[in-house]
């Protein structure tokens, strides 16, 4: 791998690495596992990279990389393995106007989430991100009316999920 | 579903907090090691691939095999042997090639359903080698531990003082199911470790893209 693709992977993986944190915090639980989950996918990035031609945005490219790691790569591992330290955790901001009601309401909504299969997962970051059904269809490779179809699975499980008696 | 749009809301508001890592941290990471389960799909077929491999060249350097070509010679069938030899070398270096070609294939990049189907293809590819490995052998050693069995019984026979020595067809026949039924056990025995281990590799990839496959039936 040529030295001088080096700085420019990592200025722009720096620049879009909040798009590797929130799929560790979808599939990981813990600090350790995040950072684990954090420093594969960086290196799944870096041996993909010299193929990455820059036809699609490097971001758009990178969500399909870290998803398919998470998905298919990542071994969990109970033992810690030797990861890159870097200090601190995620700070959550604390909205002025706290809504004690919401803020439950968010809690169980996480629990529900992460409930869900690996594939559901996926649909449900993509959907989070904003993502549109088109290219919710070509990153996972299901044809785009399926991928609305299941997205509407999902919310109708996550319902049960949060209230299973459908009261 | 008011809860997602809510839980959207605040995934969007969340999205920034998370404590950046440094460029120098990343230069750090990109110089470890994988520990995907594509590395370990690619070590663990090695060796498989070569355990064939190495068990044919074992068994053709043996005193054992000396023997056996001694015996080959005799029975005027060594052409074959020869042929089934470099027949079985072709095969194995066939599937060592077509593992290669697909393990190249593998692309992180690829959609996730491809890219699954693509690493399970390659699984599959070291699943047949194994499935002809473990026939070869099993053939091979019924054929051949029949003869030898046989002949050292007429040896044995011959020098307890009989003149033409017959083999019982109640003996042979014994005989012959204890070698099928070991060789048998031991097939299986060798294909419950390797599923095992294909199991323990291929689980979670095996129930995503059962997943997947769903969303599209």
């Amino acid at each position: 791998m040529s030295e001088n693709l080096e700085p420019s992977f990592v200025k722009q993986l720096q620049e879009n690495q909040n798009i590797i944190h929130k799929i560790c915090r979808l599939y990981t639980s813990g600090e350790d596992a995040h950072k684990d989950l954090f420093q594969e996918i960086t290196i799944q990035l870096w041996k993909a990279f010299p193929k990455f031609r820059g036809e699609s945005k490097f971001s758009t490219w990178a969500y399909r990389v870290a998803l398919n790691t998470a998905i298919t790569l990542y071994r969990k591992s109970k033992r810690n393995i030797a990861t890159v330290e870097y200090e601190g955790r995620q700070h959550f901001t604390l909205d002025i106007e706290y809504n004690y009601e919401e803020e439950e309401q968010l809690k169980l909504m996480y629990k529900a989430v992460y409930q869900l299969n690996d594939i559901e997962k996926a649909l449900v970051f993509m959907y989070l991100e904003d993502k549109d059904y088109t290219e919710i269809s070509e990153t996972l490779g299901i044809s785009e009316v399926n991928a609305r179809v299941k997205m509407n699975r999902i919310k109708g499980k996550l319902k049960k999920i949060l209230n299973p008696l459908g009261v | 579903m008011k809860e997602l749009d809510l839980l959207k809301k605040d995934w969007k508001k969340n999205a920034a907090s998370f404590e950046q890592v440094s460029e120098n941290e990343i230069y750090k990471m990109i110089h470890k090691k994988s520990s995907s389960v594509v590395k370990w799909i690619f070590i663990v077929s090695i060796i498989e691939l070569g355990l064939g491999l190495v068990l044919g060249l074992a068994l053709s350097f043996t005193k054992y095999d000396e023997k056996n070509v001694e015996l080959i010679k005799h029975l005027g069938v060594y052409g074959y042997y020869i042929a089934a030899t470099v027949l079985l070398y072709a095969v194995i270096l066939y599937f060592i090639f077509k593992f290669y070609t697909m393990y190249r294939k593998i692309a992180v990049d690829d959609n996730t359903k491809k890219l699954i189907s693509t690493i399970l293809k390659t699984r599959k590819v070291v699943k047949q080698y194994i499935a002809f490995n473990l026939s070869f052998f099993a053939v091979f050693f019924i054929i051949f531990g029949g003869y030898l069995f046989y002949e050292g019984y007429l040896e044995g026979a011959s020098k307890n003082g009989v003149i033409h020595p017959e083999m019982p067809l109640n003996i042979a026949l014994i005989s012959f199911i204890v070698l099928i039924i070991a060789t048998a056990i031991f097939t299986c025995v060798f294909w419950l470790i390797y599923k095992l281990i294909y199991g323990i590799l291929l689980k979670r990839l095996q129930n995503n893209f059962e997943e997947l496959k769903k969303i599209d039936l």
